[in-house]
């Protein structure tokens, strides 16, 4: 009945799709992706950048896991950033500007070279359903492909519809068709579907721009690459520049807002809030007489600028206009002017810890169709989805990851509890476990178990173990190292810190102070030990000293709830009898079975309302509490 | 209907009326039950019926009662709940609780009911805990701080408190999420300012437990001292002031006379002692036993001396005795001293009570001469300066435990501040403050913290 046969369908080749396919390949599982466009493979729809707060932070644990993401991107960077450098380690995170076609011959490169990994290019119309199980799909051409497992990776295709000024028209992205059979066909499998929007500014021609009157914001001179793999990042690398608005620009868009459907009432999708249009911002912070703006080269080999910050969906002439008013953009010609997006998303609460749909056995969905934002938050989606495909498929053990040992666990987490009112993006401050999940220090989080589960190859885990000894006796070395009253660099260091440090110091504890710079306990070292230390080892070795005495204290306060973890769940308790559960609550409570509080409180995907009602059921039945 | 509840609302014993509270779906049905085949009409919510209710079984008439039905979510616990005013007799109520019961309902576990609004979001913790301190409420001015914490005061009162930390955590959290974003610089003094502020206010808000505490649960006051040295005399004078409404407290027999009364709103238990004196009587043995148990299970000790006479043996010995308790000295009698002066009477007649001076007022039961300075000084060791009940007091030990970690976690974040720890460790602290707020009124999420954060700064490179 198939025209072809597979373990696994990865629908979509975004970064979501790419990450599920090659994953689902490694692991061992017959594997075809299927994309509207294969020679948009890795399109960044948006802005040509990868990285960021908590976003660097999951590339890194995606290449830790044995992802594909963090390798491409430093192969193809053309300005790396670390942020936040002035801050503590746990804050800092890798950004970096891709060479947007790079990236996706690359990515393209990467797959082709993946065995059991078939591209296949077409439009899925269909899910193909027997017995509440996904088997396969059905193409517009008429093809068949059957699978055990399909992941859904559609971005904003689902239902894509484009709003630019007045006009609106049917697309997944600019210039590409949406999907709009297999939308349909998601909804008649009776998923819960609701409607997102974002946006994208308008991408101008750089030779019409006066580079000059803008400030330069030049790429780090020891760029922090994303994979643990990468020894050096080799792209050359580029500025980018910085300029903003005026407010006769503002008062020109107020007086226009009338053109712009987010404001004429067409656009009925949420928009996320971190990521306005500018329209938007002139509104709703109308005391700010400026906005900040960024150019941002679209590659070494074009002259496309990616104008950061100026998202719209106001109508194309009028963006010229606006532009034109810039300092530095009086004669600015607009390459592709900014648009309005508007998708089908489907309610993660639907979802797994696996990202399998509680719908339908064997069907994944992965990165923007569950309502997130962002390439890394879809390619980490499309990494657990595409795992865990492939591992339905072998009979092998859900791989899930939990909030304090990844943002990724930090993602899937809130997306199955919460879902999603607004498009959904990373922040660090949604980890509760922050001080622990650093940038740095991913792959000693993630490594072991991207090993354990196939996906960190032999070459990989040695250069990992290596790491892991080196950073071992250099910890040794910081513990066993003092720095007496009576050594030269005494006073000096002292003086620095504006404290004394007593009599003698361990570098440990030395580092736990502000203001402790690698480069400086770097030469407290013994000889023999900072002949060959890296300085990336020491500053990871350095952050552990640092947060040591937080680490506690961090945990002190979500602990403090638990201490009913003992509290019994009674043989057979019909958790109906709690009044006011939702069915999705009832469900995920009757399917884990608890035994005790404990269980109850790691349901994945228990609302914070529900594992209290539950408490306080089980609290009366124990005869506990008294009124 | 199996999850329907029922118990008596009053409480036991003989009274003009006893109320029977159903609660849960099935309430209307128990109470169709009990209407037999009178039942007719249905009940409007909110109004009050009078009811015959009869013995299903027998079909004999029990009572007659007004009944009132509150249709979920609008009720005390946010199910369909139903009241019987019914006649107080406790056969009478037992009876009828035990159609119900055999009706389809089952007796309410201690605490449902509240758990229940509880559970059904009608009341948050706090507000739950106060109506477990308003029925426990043994004087007026107790009642009055469980209803105010039943209103919400509590939570009101700490909301600005959670608003004011909130501020302080959305402008450290963004200048870490948004790096690239064009943000104001933060104002170090500022924040640091802010952040003593909300520790103060929730330290002094913590402070007001002792003064909580003391109403809500009173003192235990002993009083000692040999034969006819006046202690039923003050008994009676200190209780001619204002007389509390008490429960019997266990462990008290006839033969340690006790009284309740209050001082300033402070339920004040005193106990009358048997005596100290060491003797081979068996029976009054037993009764300085008890004594001595009953003294150091004090809050206080009163030891009365005789201003009139010189200090006796059975004096020292009793102050020996109590020497390491807390324990204050009633000088009584002055009125049949020529001179008040304490100190000329300490050193005239009592001079080896010198080291006591800080400790005794002298009184004089019988002209209540000195009483309101007696008062004064029982309440002295608890009180830090005055007990004002007027304002907000917190009552409970687990509030107040919150409350002092909240304050302690604030100041050492600030201290963070001056050390220039970065900001992801400073937060640490300060979200630690902020859930243990939360505990006491309900629980501030990241996205609430997201919400600020987008309507206070404009976000989005």
């Amino acid at each position: 009945m198939f025209d072809e046969t597979f373990d696994v369908i990865v629908i979509g080749a975004g970064h979501a799709g790419c990450e599920a396919a090659s994953a689902a390949a490694r692991l061992g599982a017959e594997t075809a992706l299927v994309t509207i466009n294969l020679d948009l493979i890795g399109q960044m729809s948006c802005n040509p950048a990868v990285g960021g707060i908590a976003k660097g932070h999951v590339v890194r644990e995606i290449d830790a896991i044995g992802g594909i993401m963090g390798r491409v991107i430093d192969r193809t960077g053309i300005q790396f950033r670390l942020l936040n450098r002035s801050r503590g380690p746990a804050v800092q995170s890798p950004r970096a500007q891709a060479d947007r076609s790079l990236y996706r011959t690359e990515m393209r490169r990467v797959l082709e070279a993946t065995p059991v990994l078939h591209l296949r290019q077409g439009v899925v119309t269909e899910l193909i359903v027997e017995n509440k199980r996904v088997i396969g799909i059905q193409m517009q051409d008429s093809r068949r492909f059957g699978a055990q497992a399909v992941v859904v990776a559609t971005g904003t295709f689902l239902n894509g519809m484009i709003h630019a000024g007045r006009e609106t028209f049917s697309a997944g992205r600019a210039g590409e068709p949406a999907s709009i059979e297999l939308a349909e066909s998601l909804k008649r499998l009776g998923f819960p579907v609701g409607r997102l929007k974002t946006g994208t500014p308008p991408r101008l021609d750089g030779r019409s721009i006066d580079w000059g009157a803008f400030e330069p914001q030049p790429a780090d001179e020891r760029p922090v690459p994303f994979s643990f793999a990468t020894e050096k990042i080799d792209q050359d690398q580029i500025q980018c520049h910085i300029g903003y608005t005026s407010e006769r620009l503002h008062q020109t868009i107020r007086d226009n807002l009338h053109q712009s459907p987010l404001y004429s009432g067409k656009i009925k999708g949420v928009g996320p809030r971190y990521c306005p249009s500018i329209e938007d911002k002139v509104v709703k912070f109308a005391d700010k007489d400026r906005h900040q703006l960024f150019l941002e080269p679209e590659g070494r080999n074009t002259n496309e600028v990616y104008l950061n910050g100026f998202s719209t969906s106001l109508p194309s002439a009028l963006q010229v206009e606006l532009l034109r008013m810039i300092d530095g953009f009086e004669s600015v010609q607009i390459i592709r002017p900014g648009y309005a997006i508007e998708y089908d998303f489907v309610d993660p609460r639907e979802l797994r810890p696996t990202m399998e749909t509680t719908r339908l056995n064997g069907l994944f969905l992965a990165g923007q169709i569950n309502g997130t934002t962002g390439y890394e938050e879809a390619a980490c989606q499309g990494l657990m989805a595409g795992i865990n495909a492939a591992f339905l498929t072998q009979g092998r053990k859900p791989f899930i990851l939990q909030r304090d040992e990844a943002y990724i666990g930090v993602l899937t987490d809130d997306l199955i509890r919460h879902g999603v009112d607004e498009p959904y993006r990373l922040f660090t401050s949604r980890a509760e476990a922050r001080l622990m999940l650093r940038h740095d220090n991913a792959d000693a989080r993630l490594a072991p178990k991207g090993h354990e589960i196939g996906l960190v190859g032999s070459t990989d885990w040695e250069r990992f173990n290596a790491k892991r000894d080196r950073i071992a006796r250099l910890r040794n070395a910081l513990d066993a190292t003092r720095l007496k009253r009576s050594s030269r660099e005494y006073a000096s260091i002292s003086q620095v810190l504006g404290a004394d440090l007593g009599d003698s110091i361990s570098l440990s504890q030395l580092a736990m102070r502000q203001g402790v710079k690698p480069d400086l306990v770097q030469r407290l070292l013994p000889k023999d030990v900072c002949g060959d230390v890296r300085i990336e080892d020491l500053e990871t070795a350095l952050a552990d000293a640092l947060y040591s005495g937080y680490i506690e204290k961090q945990k002190l306060a979500t602990e403090r709830i638990n201490h009913h973890d003992s509290l019994k769940v009674p043989d057979g308790f019909q958790f109906a009898t709690i009044g006011g559960l939702s069915n999705e609550m009832l469900e995920r409570l009757e399917r884990a079975k608890p035994s005790n509080f404990a269980q109850v409180r790691t349901i994945p995907g228990l609302t914070p309302a529900a594992v209290s009602s539950v408490l306080v059921h089980l609290t009366a039945n124990s005869g506990g509490v008294r009124s | 209907m199996k999850n329907t509840i029922v118990a008596l609302a009053t409480p036991t014993g003989r009274s003009g009326i006893g109320v029977i509270r159903l609660s849960g779906e099935g309430s209307l049905e128990v109470l169709a039950k009990l209407q037999g085949s009178n039942n007719k009409f249905p009940l409007a919510p909110r109004r009050a019926y009078l009811i015959q209710l009869f013995d299903p079984e027998s079909k004999d008439l029990i009572d007659s009662a007004i009944v009132t039905f509150f249709k979920s979510p609008n009720s005390f616990t946010g199910d369909d709940v139903v009241e019987l005013s019914c006649h107080g007799s406790p056969v009478l109520l037992r009876q009828i609780v035990d159609i119900c019961l055999s009706s389809g309902a089952r007796l309410a576990k201690p605490g449902e009911f509240t758990l229940r609004a509880l559970a059904n979001g009608k009341i948050d913790l706090a507000e739950a805990e106060a109506i477990r301190d308003l029925i426990d409420a043994q004087t007026k001015a107790s009642a009055r701080q469980a209803v105010r914490q039943m209103r919400g005061e509590l939570s009101l009162r700490l909301q600005p408190l959670k608003d004011e930390l909130l501020d302080v955590i959305v402008l450290l959290e963004s200048s870490l999420e948004f790096v690239e974003d064009d943000l104001p610089e933060i104002q170090i003094l500022r924040v640091k300012e802010k952040l003593t502020a909300i520790a103060e206010k929730t330290r002094e808000l913590a402070e007001t437990f002792q003064a909580g505490k003391l109403i809500r649960e009173g003192l235990r006051v002993a009083l000692v001292g040999r034969p006819n040295v006046g202690k039923s005399s003050l008994f009676n004078a200190l209780l001619g002031s204002e007389r509390a409404i008490v429960t019997e407290i266990p462990g008290t027999t006839r033969d340690q006379l006790h009284e309740s009364f209050t001082i300033n709103d402070v339920p004040v238990s005193l106990i009358d002692t048997a005596g100290l004196r060491e003797t081979t009587d068996t029976v009054e043995s037993i009764g300085v036993e008890r004594s001595r148990a009953t003294i150091a299970d004090a809050d206080l000790v009163i030891v009365m001396l005789d201003a009139s006479e010189q200090t006796s043996d059975e004096d020292r010995q009793i102050l020996k005795s109590v020497k390491d308790l807390n324990y204050i000295v009633a000088l009584n009698k002055i009125d049949k001293v020529p001179s008040t002066d304490v100190d000329r009477m300490v050193a005239a007649e009592h001079s080896s009570l010198g080291y006591l001076r800080e400790r005794i007022t002298p009184i004089s039961a019988k002209t209540g001469e000195g009483l309101d300075e007696l008062r004064t000084a029982i309440l002295d060791p608890f009180s830090r300066g005055d007990i004002s009940t007027s304002g907000l007091l917190i009552t409970d030990a687990r509030h107040y435990d919150l409350l002092i970690r909240t304050a302690t976690e604030i100041a050492q974040s600030s201290e963070g501040l001056d050390q220039k720890l970065s900001e992801e460790i400073v937060l640490v602290g300060l979200h630690n403050a902020l859930r243990f707020l939360g505990e006491i009124t309900g629980e501030t999420t990241t996205e609430d913290m997201l919400t600020r954060i987008f309507s206070t700064f404009c976000i989005g490179k």
